[in-house]
Formats: structure tokens, sequence, C-alpha cells
């Protein structure tokens, strides 16, 4: 695999600069108000050069650079260029992700516009700079961790390519605080003598795995630039619903469960069409001179098709006592997913049971609570009680994470 | 066989699936998932834990039964080359614990449904079953809701369990309620042979367990297991994956034989 990541600043901050152009050449604090305790989520280079750091609290801030301006975080703002970003990126790359500093595309295979990879990461480049209007520093490498430190070792407006088989060369001179680990986990590394990446790529994984348990042998792939963590294209968070406006109100149950059907079998014809299946189902009974009742809930499998849908529906129905005649009624699906996962390996047993199982645990989480499915976890340090020697965390497809 | 009572056979089984019909007194075939404890594999079951089935480790009355300490015995054993899920509706899972007896709590899922809530615990186990997980256990608790309240839930888990092809073993407390006894095709019965001890502290506990149930195979035998208790904070067990069921077949041997025959093994 061959991962892309361009480094850009924070989309706050170029919203912000949009919004405010007259405020480019200024020292710009981004977070809020400098009275709340919040910490400074970016800051403009200027307000960088006064010793302005990103994390640290808004009114230290503001002792550092007098001068600075404070604007607030504009969510609408940033989801508005994070849309742009990710559409730029996927004219030329199937798997994109967009973050607030930095986004990933695949650059797996070759293009056909593109006689090599460097070129292609040019156009890519180029696009992104022409969407947020900033020099961009990019990497390329085989892997998300590796293609993450060569775009912060690039500068705006060049590219860092790491070659396939080099990433250890590459990740050996730097500092150990550049893992994606625990800090605890880097203060023992130090504390063994170890001062760069080279040296704990050096150890045997056997050597890690002992002192860090499942960590060691993550700490020892990162290293190495073996990292499996590709690129992670976030879902899209789609809602349907279809409402059926009766023809009078009624309280009568009959045609309250037709009403109701008949929007079930459109949007069940629908989530069928576009290969789409639903976590959420909910039904909500509009009322006369009375303020809409609604019911929610979590199927035990996703619904794809009007069958599910109605099944899924039909449950929710009984919850719902309307006090008064019903005028109209809308069912909806929401966490629409696709209802086909990925193509698994035919010649590989199991493979896709994982992801599966994974799946289906968070349907357990989301229809059950978050505490009723997890798995434990060892504590690097776990000290002298019991109860400190694991913690819990959400299921996750080993290889995803990081 | 005349021809047509072998057309009308092909075509139920053609139909209802190769399982519906077969001959009486034969016992049923199944895979086996081995447990590499001698004990479990060749006297008490044959060839292991059974597949596609219900295994039940029945405790044999009030007290200490040693069921759950086995559940998770095999659970750990499990984890160490499959994802296994552990539905703890008995509210005792130490995951530390697990981790001395060598588990990858990597690959275990650990489902906390409630207390008494064993309808929602089996619906879970189920739908775990049914997105491909290979090993369920369920440790059940003391407190035993009404069986009309969870029946239909098991029976949906037997038949997710047989259509899977997956491991399900289940820890059930005194007295057996009916449902799961004629769900089980394989019943252990879990009796307390007594505190094993080594130099005054108690080193693990000595379980008798007894083949009160089994389709496949004769029930009747016995064999005694010492479920040694791992060392507390054990990390270097958990990295070197040791046997922690020690198996002891009786007539008794000296223990520090077996201790020292599992130390070669692993």
């Amino acid at each position: 695999m061959r991962v892309l990541c361009a480094r850009h600043p924070h989309l706050g901050l170029i919203a912000a600069l949009r919004r405010y152009p007259e405020l480019r050449e200024e020292p710009v604090i981004l977070g809020g108000a400098p009275e709340l305790r919040l910490p400074v989520v970016a800051a403009s280079a200027a307000a960088q050069a006064a010793g302005v750091r990103v994390g640290q609290p808004l009114r230290q801030a503001q002792q550092s650079c007098p001068a600075a301006v404070f604007v607030p975080l504009d969510p609408a703002g940033i989801a508005r260029l994070r849309a742009a970003v990710c559409a730029e990126l996927h004219r030329l790359s199937p798997t994109v992700e967009a973050g607030d500093e930095e986004a990933f595309g695949d650059l797996s295979g070759r293009h056909a516009e593109f006689p090599n990879e460097a070129s292609w990461a040019s156009a890519l480049a180029r696009g992104l700079r022409g969407v947020l209007d900033v020099e961009i520093a990019v990497g390329v490498a085989g892997s998300r961790f590796v293609a993450r430190l060569a775009a912060r070792a690039s500068h705006p407006g060049r590219i860092r390519r790491v070659r396939t088989g080099e990433e250890a060369l590459f990740l050996a001179p730097l500092p150990l605080d550049v893992l994606p680990v625990d800090p605890a986990v880097t203060a023992r590394l130090a504390a063994f003598g170890l001062d760069c990446l080279g040296a704990v790529a050096s150890l045997a994984p056997a050597d890690l795995q002992r002192q860090f348990g499942p960590d060691g042998l993550r700490l020892h792939r990162l290293a190495r630039g073996e990292d499996g963590a590709g690129i992670q294209p976030a879902p899209a968070q789609r809602s349907w619903s279809e409402r059926l406006v009766l023809d009078g109100a009624t309280g009568d149950l009959e045609t309250l469960l037709r009403g109701a059907r008949q929007c079930a079998t459109t949007l069940g014809g629908r989530l069928t069409a576009e290969a789409l299946a639903a976590v959420e189902v909910s039904v909500t009974f509009e009322l006369e001179e009375a303020a809409a009742i609604a019911t929610s809930g979590v199927p035990a499998a996703p619904a794809g098709n009007v069958a599910e849908l109605w099944t899924a529906a039909l449950g929710l129905l009984g919850q719902l006592q309307p006090r008064a005649p019903v005028t109209a009624v809308r069912v909806g699906v929401a966490g629409l997913t696709p209802a086909a996962g990925r193509q698994a390996d035919l010649l590989r047993p199991g493979d896709g049971a994982r992801e599966a199982v994974v799946a289906t645990a968070e349907r357990l989480r989301t229809r059950f609570g978050a505490a009723t499915v997890r798995r434990p976890r060892l504590a690097l340090d776990p000290g002298d009680l019991p109860e400190r020697r694991f913690t819990w965390e959400a299921p996750v497809v080993a290889g995803s994470a990081g | 066989m005349p021809d047509s009572l072998s057309a009308a056979l092909a075509t139920l089984r053609s139909r209802y699936g190769p399982q519906a019909l077969r001959r009486g007194g034969s016992a049923e075939e199944a895979g086996a998932w081995s447990t590499t404890v001698p004990v479990l594999d060749e006297v008490l079951t044959p060839g292991g834990i059974p597949r596609g089935r219900i295994t039940l480790l029945a405790a044999a009355g009030h007290g200490p039964s040693g069921r759950l300490t086995l559940l998770q015995s095999l659970v750990a054993l499990a984890s160490r080359s499959h994802d296994a899920a552990y539905v703890d509706l008995a509210g005792t899972l130490d995951p530390g614990f697990l981790a001395d007896l060598g588990a990858d709590l990597g690959a275990c899922l650990v489902v906390s449904p409630g207390p008494e809530r064993w309808e929602r615990g089996l619906v879970m186990a189920r739908a775990l079953v049914t997105s491909g997980m290979p090993w369920v256990g369920v440790a059940l608790g003391w407190d035993q809701p009404r069986p009309s309240l969870w029946e239909h839930a098991l029976a949906a888990l037997v038949e997710a369990v047989a259509k899977r092809g997956a491991i399900c073993v289940v820890a059930v407390p005194s007295p057996v309620a009916a449902p799961l006894r004629h769900a089980s095709s394989l019943t252990l019965i879990c009796a307390s042979a007594g505190w094993q001890r080594a130099n005054g502290d108690v080193a693990g506990l000595r379980v008798r367990l007894t083949t009160g149930k089994s389709k496949l195979g004769a029930p009747g035998a016995e064999a005694t297991l010492l479920l040694r208790y791992p060392r507390p904070y054990a990390t270097a067990e958990v990295l070197g994956l040791p046997s922690v069921v020690v198996p002891r077949l009786q007539p008794a041997v000296a223990p520090e034989a077996d201790v020292a025959a599992v130390a070669a093994r692993g």
C-alpha cells in the first residue's frame, strides 16, 4: 500500500482567515475568547512565532502574545472545508480521509493519467492547494505512520517520498516522541537507554512483547514502518425518512399500520436500490393539536430491505400510544452503511469474520449500552491494586487503530 | 432399500438438510475442538468439546464446583488460537485472572448483559455466533430467572451454534433448568474433590468431572482435573502461554510428577 499524507494549517484557522481576510498577516489564535478556560486549538504562524503553542490555555496564550486576535471555532465552516478536501482528493484517489490538520489519500497501484507516483502525488497536492489556498507539505510512504512523519519532515510546497523498503531507514534517526503510544511507554523505552526509533527497531519483537505485552509488537512494527493502519474513511452519517400525511386525522390502528407499511415499503425499496442498510429505525406519529410522539430502536441486524425494515418498524409501532388523532406517519432510518461489506478473501478461511464480529459488537453496544460488550486490556503500569490491572476498551478490528 | 424410499430420503435431506434424518441407535457425528487437555479430549469427550453443540459445565451442588474456573481456562485456551467471547451473566469475571490463565486478551470479547439478564445475554451470544464468533462461553449466575423468560433465546442460540458450527460452553449452577438440560449435547457435571495445597497455601482446586449426558458417546465417564490457580501478576506466564489446566487421571499420581510433566510440555 502507498499512502499520501498532506499536512496543512488547521481547517478552523483557514475558515477563520477566509471569513476575516484582513487577519492574514496578524497573529490569530483559534479556540475562543481568552476568558474561557479552553486550550488553544490552532495558531497562525505569527502567533506561533510569538510563543503560542497548541494545547496551552487561552489565557496563557494571551500573555505570550497580547496582540493576538482570538477567533472561535466554526464547525460549519470546518465541515464545508473538509467536504471540499474529500471531494478534491476523491477526484484522484479511491480512498481518502480528511482530518483537521492532515488529509490522507490512497496511492496504491497506478493511475492511468500519471506516469509515476511522484506526478500523481503532485497532482493531488496541487488540487488541495487550490481548495485550501495554502501551501501543503506532503509525504508519501508505505504506511500511514511513515507517511505522516514524511509529511512532517517535508516543507510547505514540497513532497517527501519514502521508497518501499526504505521505511526503517527513514525512521531510524527519529526521536521516540514521534511514536503514537502512551507517554509512559516512551518514558520506559528511554529508561532502557533507547533514544531513537532505530534502536527500538533493532530489538527482538519477543523482548518488546515481554516488556510491553501486545503493545510491544505494535511498537516493533511502528519502529520498522510496518504498521498496518491504512486510511480510515469517515463513514457518511446519512439518514432518510418517509412521511405520509393521512387523509384526515384518525386513531384507527389499521389505518396507521397501513400508513407505516407504505412508508416502510418506499424506504426499504430505496435502501435496496442504493445497497444500504439502516442501523437505527424510528417511527413518528404527528398528532392533531398535540406534540408529535416518536420512538426509535436499533434492530438486531441492520435493515436493508422492505421486509427487514417493516419488521423493525412493526416492533416500534407497539410502543407508540397516540392520545390524539394522528395526522401523519413518518418512518425514518439512520446510520446508513453499505449493506455489503468488502470482498472477503475466498482462499483464506474465516477472512472477514472478525470484522463481522466487531460490527455486531458495535451494534450490541448501540442497542444495549456501551458497557455491555468490551474488550479487556492489561494495564501497562498496574500498580498494586488488582482492579487497576486491566482497562476496558471498545472492540475494534486489529490493525485499524492508530 | 427400495428405490422409492431412497428417493424420499434424498428429497427430505435435500429439502431439510443432511442432519434432518439419521439412523436410530447411532451416535451423532460432530466435529470437535481439541482442548489439548488429554482428560477432556480423550476420557470425557471424543476428540474434545463438540462444535455446533451446547456443552454444559454443570455444578453438582452448592458450594465451589470449579465450573467457572474451568470455563475461564477453556476461554483462555481458545483465545490463543482464535477469537472467543465470554458472556458474564454470573458477574464474576476478572480479566486479570483471565490474563493469568494465559488468555490473549486481544482476542477476548467480554459481554456483560447485567445480573439476571439471561435472555439478553443469550440474545447477545446468539448475535455474536451468527456474525462468526467461533467460541462462546456463557457463565450463568445463581439467580435464575423463570425459564419462560429465556428459553426462546436459548433455542435461538442452539440453532445459531448448530448452523455456524461454533463452540458454545455454558457454565450453569445447580439445579440445572430443564431447557438447558434439553438443549445440551454434552453435560459435564463438576464437583469439588478438595483443595490442592502446596506449602500451606491453596494452589488449586481438584474437580471431579462426570459425563452426565452425551449425545456423542456413552455417558458415565469420570475423571479428575486439577485447576491450578495461576500466580497473580504473572506477566511472564501470560507471554509464555503455559498450560494452566493440569489434568490428572485417577487413580491419583504424585502432584509433583504432574507439575514436572507440564513444565516439560510448556
